[in-house]
């Protein structure tokens, strides 16, 4: 039998049975648009969180304390890490150490309470250089930034998000007005706009001052949380992270680069960790959505078996006729592969389609700088699978199909 | 004339999967030369209809030998089974044995899809198979849109289409009023005449029986009697058993 008269014959046989048909592809239709969903949805995040990492400046080379290697859960205890030094700031910032350093900002971080009269609010407290305004693009709405003479000369001003304005001074203007942490007045000189949720980086709850403030008067700690710095352009970024590491060990005195109390996060590094995080949750739920499939799959097989029965007549006459038991295996195989991929285009229509319309909200009910991503793994996914599944699941009925006995088949009523 | 079928003692028994073993055939000899038409009678259980599935390739035998066209057919494969099947044989049922809701066209092409026949000449073969049984304006009539008569008429042009040597006929007139059956049985009968198909035929019914020029009893599974009834040549009835 040629294969075009088997494809017409399977079609055929497929056709006469529409709802039953249609009902049986229900489950793999179920498990491809999940897949597709899944695929576009994580590709459309990570996207989503490579943009913010790469709007804040490629050539941002982050120091941390501690050894943080690819683990970004280790990132917790880097926090109590205190092996990063003003003496290490100092020889960073010696041009014959590291010669393609254009700016650097070291960095403590803390959590305390802020109050203004009556009220408190549990803030972020960030001590850092104007640099955090342009690496973040923090533009505030009213009010100007911190200089670097403030931060030399330990000034206790600060400037706040736009939780931190809104939850102690209600609808008062905070800009010049003192707020007071650690039983200390700090001058709140700038204001940021809220950000809204949708941001990687959220600078709605913090207060922001210079380190050299936040250390002396917040936190009282002898180093620094983290050391930001920025090569003089994209291309120095490699380079100047190796003269930073080299800089640092000699600081540190350590011999050994595998015993570094520190480690070196390039934006290229961040995006990687970031990526693999993004698609470490995209193939966990693909394999979750994938039990639809098999679900899915264990339904054709039911169906196929249900109609082999049914068309038993049918294949004794079909021997009868002449047919071998590969003409009917064929046909019943192609008839459940049918099914299936017929299920998966509907299935990628529809998950692509709901992919878009998700991207389409996020984008336009909650701002965010989502993008509908084509999923076009997915595709191939879906498509093999599908086969695979008809392959699997019809094999078994087909070939209970092409042993029927002619006599057996053609009697049975 | 040259014999297409030769069988020697041929049995077959079916086991119901206990002890309980029921014997269908018990140990037939005969021959069918080509040409013939031969009508095989006898009540339900006689074991006529497991004697054609036998003849018909669909079934095998528990023992015996069976030589179909000087071959003995327990040497073939499935497939060689299946391609005799295909191009030498053809077959007719009591239920018809139409794939629903197909054209009658279509239903006619089915054994020329598992036949080495080009594809280019498929159409033009099924028409005239369906001219041959007289329903040329019902070629794209589906079997629902048909009567019986009719019915039957398009699973004799299925039968033929491949241009068989010998049609095997299961009970065909036994869902059919008398003139629808007498209609089928004048075709087959025109078949044997004209173009000299062999014809091996069941039937309970004698006036079924009566366009056959030989008819064998069936009883218990074993012959009761073998009677050339005509003779094209000389009209006359004579005995041969």
């Amino acid at each position: 039998m040629t294969w075009r008269h088997t494809f017409k014959t399977s079609l055929t046989g497929l056709t006469t049975n529409r709802s039953r048909s249609s009902l049986t592809i229900l489950g793999i239709v179920i498990g491809i648009t999940a897949i597709m969903l899944v695929v576009s949805l994580g590709a459309g995040a990570q996207n989503l969180i490579l943009g913010e990492v790469q709007g804040l400046g490629t050539n941002t080379i982050a120091i941390i304390p501690g050894q943080v290697s690819t683990n970004p859960s280790s990132n917790a205890s880097a926090l109590f890490s205190d092996s990063l030094k003003p003496k290490d700031v100092t020889a960073l910032e010696n041009k014959a150490n590291v010669p393609g350093l254009e700016s650097l900002m070291p960095v403590v971080i803390g959590a305390d309470v802020a109050s203004y009269g009556p009220n408190t609010y549990q803030v972020t407290i960030f001590g850092g250089t104007n640099l955090i305004a342009d690496i973040f693009n923090l533009v505030p709405s009213e009010g100007l930034f911190f200089d670097q003479s403030d931060v030399d000369s330990y000034l206790s001003v600060v400037v706040i998000g736009g939780d931190v304005a809104k939850y102690l001074f209600d609808n008062q203007d905070p800009l010049n007005q003192n707020i007071k942490i650690k039983g200390r007045n700090f001058r709140i000189v700038a204001v940021l706009p809220k950000s809204g949720g949708g941001s990687l980086f959220n600078f709605d709850s913090m207060v922001i001052m210079p380190y050299t403030t936040a250390m002396t008067y917040v936190t009282g700690q002898k180093y620094y949380n983290r050391i930001v710095t920025q090569a003089v352009s994209d291309a120095a970024v490699p380079v100047t992270a190796s003269y930073i590491k080299l800089t640092l060990e000699e600081s540190h005195n350590i011999t050994d680069p595998t015993k570094d109390d520190f480690t070196i996060e390039t934006q290229q590094t961040l995006a990687n960790t970031l990526g693999t995080i993004t698609s470490a949750l995209t193939w966990f739920l693909v394999a979750v959505a994938s039990i639809a499939l098999f679900v899915g799959g264990v339904g054709i097989m039911n169906i196929m078996l249900v109609s082999v029965t049914e068309r038993t007549r049918e294949i004794g006459l079909r021997k009868a006729l002449g047919a071998k038991d590969r003409d009917i295996l064929t046909q019943f195989l192609l008839e459940a592969v049918l099914l299936t991929v017929i299920g998966g285009v509907i299935g990628i229509v529809l998950g692509a389609g709901l992919a878009f319309l998700t991207a389409f909200a996020l984008s336009h009910f909650l701002a965010l700088n989502w993008q509908f991503v084509f999923p076009w793994s997915g595709v191939i996914l879906g498509l093999s699978v599908s086969t695979v599944i008809g392959l699997v699941f019809g094999g078994y009925p087909a070939s209970q199909a092409s042993k029927k006995s002619p006599i057996e088949a053609l009697r049975f009523e | 004339m040259a014999n297409i079928i030769e069988v020697k003692d041929l049995k077959k028994v079916y086991h119901d999967g206990g002890a309980t073993a029921t014997v269908a055939l018990n140990g037939v000899t005969f021959n069918v030369r080509k040409g013939e038409f031969l009508a095989i009678m006898g009540p339900s259980g006689s074991g006529k209809s497991t004697l054609l599935h036998l003849l018909g390739l669909l079934d095998e035998p528990t023992s015996g030998v069976y030589h179909f066209d000087g071959k003995d057919v327990s040497s073939y494969s499935g497939n060689e089974l299946a391609k005799i099947r295909n191009e030498k044989l053809g077959f007719v049922f009591q239920a018809f044995n139409l794939l629903p809701r197909t054209t009658v066209l279509e239903n006619v092409k089915l054994p020329l899809y598992y036949s080495s026949v080009p594809e280019h000449e498929w159409e033009k073969r099924a028409r005239k198979a369906v001219e041959d049984v007289g329903l040329g304006q019902r070629m794209h009539h589906k079997q629902a849109e048909l009567s019986g008569g009719e019915k039957q008429r398009v699973a004799i042009a299925r039968a033929l289409v491949n241009d068989p040597e010998i049609i095997f006929a299961d009970e065909p007139t036994g869902n059919l009023d008398s003139k629808a059956g007498k209609n089928v049985m004048s075709i087959i009968q025109h078949l044997n005449e004209e173009h000299g198909k062999t014809i091996v035929l069941i039937t309970h019914e004698a006036t079924t029986a009566d366009h056959a020029e030989r008819i064998m009893k069936l009883m218990d599974g074993e012959i009761e009697s073998d009677v050339k009834v005509k003779d094209r040549l000389t009209s006359e009835d004579e005995f041969i058993k």
